[in-house]
């Protein structure tokens, strides 16, 4: 299991916004977009910001950090 | 969920071409033997370079890079660094090896050509491993 794990998916559907339009939006590619979904890739502290605030959301709502994970 | 590839892959799948095509004939066929030839390959690897990189821009609309992208360019950058420096190495003490042991027969009109051939070889085998990485980098996620 990874050490930084996230909801933007769910997060995402919620608001029914594409994984391009959430890229477009944070400035980053839509595959960077599908890694960070599938757990692939940890962002830097500032994209991860920018993804909480395109969501509207607090940050730890969006990511979720496990000490036991892998990293 | 399908994964097109970004202006990033598309545009290291086409190096990775033009490397293999260009590189590989000469290595493999022509036996490094002539100025003319190392000169006509470092010309026809730009003309394809060009060629294949334009047509890539001109068809993919997004063409924006990320951190991520610079992250995959510095693995793949070390990549290539740790093979030349492996390659300088090993190359540096075979030279010496046979030079000790009296087996180096090279006249001194071709010994030039040879150490050209021999250090243009690691570069090339350090650019591919550079962009090979960074490839196997983009189908791992990162």
């Amino acid at each position: 299991m990874p050490a930084i794990r996230n909801q933007i998916r769910e997060l995402r559907a919620m608001r029914e916004m594409t994984q391009q339009e959430l890229a477009d939006r944070v400035g980053v590619t839509r595959q960077t977009v599908i890694a960070i979904e599938q757990d692939k890739y940890s962002p830097s502290l500032e994209t991860a910001f920018k993804v909480a605030i395109v969501l509207g959301v607090p940050l730890e709502q969006c990511f979720q950090y496990d000490p036991r994970g892998k990293r | 969920m399908a994964t097109s590839l970004s202006y990033r892959e598309k545009s290291l799948y086409a190096s990775l071409i033009a490397e293999l095509v260009v590189y590989g004939p000469y290595f493999f066929l022509h036996r490094q033997n002539s100025l003319n030839k190392v000169a006509g390959m470092i010309i026809a690897i730009i003309v394809l370079q060009i060629i294949l990189q334009s047509v890539i821009a001109v068809f993919t609309r997004n063409r924006i890079t990320d951190e991520r992208d610079h992250l995959i360019e510095l693995r793949g950058y070390r990549a290539g660094y740790l093979t030349i420096a492996s390659l300088m190495v090993v190359g540096l003490g075979l030279l010496w090896f046979h030079a000790e042991a009296g087996h180096l027969h090279l006249d001194s009109a071709r010994v030039g050509l040879h150490f050209l051939s021999v250090f243009f070889g690691m570069l090339v085998i350090a650019d591919i491993t550079k962009t090979a990485t960074q490839i196997v980098s983009y189908r791992k996620a990162l």
